[in-house]
């Protein structure tokens, strides 16, 4: 079959109908097989099973268990620790994407493109290893900054701590915006710098007419893309937390190996429902952003 | 892009690699200079790397973890060139369904997902080791699906599917002889991202108790800290070399080569 669409008259309704089949959705479904019953249903099933009680009939108690202590300062705290890291990995981030982009050589980029594409995905024990290197109390970087007459333990600071946390999580936030970021720059036109140049227009006026309102949406994208990605990190919070930081992936974690037992049995499906509805809100927007973009970005 | 001008010192580009390299590299390095320790003599050496690969563990984790990441990866080829060569050829109306859907695992953050798993499949599924390549199909597919889009969008695939199958190549022939050799740029990068994925994958993994790789780290911690540092140090390596050989392994913009 080429790749014409035939639009004749077909002799019956139902032969019509296999033909439309064949034709229309028949190539897709080793695609929809696999992301049905892989992705979609266990997903569904989640959602139902998080509306049932113990004894099987429908409630929702186990969502109002689920906004209520230990659980809401566990949700509490992903959204903050979301929120901070993506604040403040996005500003550093796009910067650098900017530069890397704009001033590097081909292959400083694509030694860059790699290394971001590892370190994004970098987490859980290694990572927790490589910051208690260096800040854990016998680390390099404090011994460093003891010396220089800055106790970093003097306080309550510890790497398990929220701002412990914060400074680990940046370690694959920062690469992920360079990632997530660096397209953007990639579609911003040397000609139209160069247009607005001629046009008279100063540096500064071309990035505040133009380059800023050009890359704001998919800063904010980017953003977003950030907080959902702090939001639902589980590896590293869990390998460097000892359960002194309520946050809701190791809840459900820990929910789901049976370490902490809880009344209602279904109680980490609703808590992972509700992490589904946050993250959500915060990646369907950037979706959209990114489609609106890559409209002018393409042309 | 910026053909023609030399690379020059830029020193705002300087400072920017000075200060992530700063970030990225102190970590880093310290924990190498632990891994390198060697408390009994005081001095330094590769004992934890030779006792790390020295191990039966080893070999039997890594090796686990990189069929499993290549049958993701070929589980990826198989399902999304075929089915995207398709959807760019016909006007189907399920293009917009599809397009959807390869994003929505975005949406799901993993744990939800690793709770979903577990509550939902029959037995002989999670009884297998295999369902974790399906899932992990699923973690890369916004990733692997855009990457191939995107390559298949920049190539005039019309033409050359009518020539190919003008010249009497069979659709498998055409998908493999023809259309994969032209967008190979987007198909290596689809490789190593959804190798890279698989290879490092820890949450869904370890909540669904299988054992990979990246989990046996966590429970070699548990008695051999300085050992289990220099295999946290290879984990970061490994995926790191491989990525770099697949994409020197492609010219850059070879898919544009052809004009």
């Amino acid at each position: 079959m080429t790749s014409q669409v035939i639009e004749g008259g077909a002799p019956s309704r139902g032969r019509a109908f296999l033909a439309s089949f064949i034709k229309n959705i028949l190539p897709a479904v080793p695609l929809l097989l696999i992301v049905g019953f892989f992705f979609l249903f266990p997903i569904a099933r989640l959602i139902y099973v998080s509306f049932l009680s113990n004894e099987n009939t429908f409630t929702i108690d186990n969502f109002k268990t689920a906004v209520q202590e230990p659980y809401r300062t566990g949700f509490l705290n992903s959204i903050k620790i979301g929120v901070f890291s993506a604040a403040i990995a996005a500003f550093p981030g796009a910067v650098a994407a900017y530069f890397i982009e704009t001033r590097g050589s081909s292959k400083l980029r694509r030694t860059i493109a790699v290394m971001s594409g590892v370190l994004a995905n970098t987490g859980g024990v290694p990572l927790a290893f490589m910051f208690y290197a260096a800040l854990g109390i016998q680390g390099y970087l404090t011994k460093f900054l003891k010396y220089l007459g800055w106790d970093l333990y003097a306080g309550t600071f510890s790497l398990g701590s929220f701002i412990g946390l914060l400074i680990v999580y940046l370690y694959f936030q920062l690469p992920l915006m360079v990632i997530v970021f660096s397209p953007a720059i990639v579609s911003l036109r040397r000609e139209w710098s160069e247009a607005a140049r001629n046009l008279g227009a100063s540096q500064f006026s071309y990035w505040i007419r133009i380059g800023i309102p050009l890359l704001f949406p998919s800063f904010i994208a980017s953003f977003l893309l950030l907080f959902a990605s702090g939001f639902s990190a589980y590896a590293t919070a869990n390998a460097l937390t000892v359960g002194n930081l309520p946050l809701t992936p190791l809840q459900i974690g820990g929910l789901l190996d049976g370490n902490v037992s809880a009344a209602q049995l279904n109680l980490g499906k609703a808590l992972g429902v509700v992490m589904i509805v946050i993250s959500a809100c915060a990646v369907i927007p950037y979706l959209a952003i990114q489609r609106r973009s890559a409209k002018w970005q393409k042309g | 892009m910026a053909k023609g001008i030399k690379v020059r010192f830029q020193p705002p580009l300087a400072i920017t690699l000075l200060i992530l390299g700063f970030f990225v590299f102190v970590p880093m390095i310290s924990a190498f200079e632990y891994s390198i320790r060697t408390p009994l003599t005081g001095g330094y050496g590769w004992t934890h790397y030779i006792w790390a690969v020295r191990e039966d563990d080893f070999f039997h984790y890594i090796l686990r973890s990189m069929w499993l990441a290549g049958v993701t990866v070929l589980i990826t080829l198989f399902v999304l060139v075929p089915t995207l060569t398709w959807l760019h050829l016909s006007r189907s109306k399920v293009r917009g369904l599809i397009d959807g859907l390869s994003l929505l695992p975005l949406v799901i953050p993993v744990v939800a997902f690793a709770v979903g798993a577990q509550i939902s499949f029959p037995e002989f599924v999670q009884n297998t080791v295999l369902e974790l390549p399906f899932l992990y199909f699923v973690l890369a597919l916004p990733y692997a699906y855009r990457s191939l889009d995107i390559g298949l969008n920049s190539i005039p695939l019309k033409t050359i599917t009518e020539a190919a199958r003008s010249a009497g190549a069979n659709w498998w022939r055409t998908i493999t002889a023809v259309i994969v050799p032209v967008i190979r740029g987007s198909v290596m990068a689809t490789i190593a991202l959804t190798f890279a994925l698989s290879l490092g994958e820890y949450t869904l993994t370890v909540l669904l108790h299988w054992d990979t790789f990246p989990t046996w780290v966590t429970f070699v911690a548990q008695d051999n800290i300085l050992g289990a540092i220099a295999i946290s140090m290879m984990s970061l390596i490994i995926p790191f070399l491989i990525l770099t050989v697949i994409t020197l392994f492609v010219p850059e913009r070879s898919m544009q080569g052809r004009k």
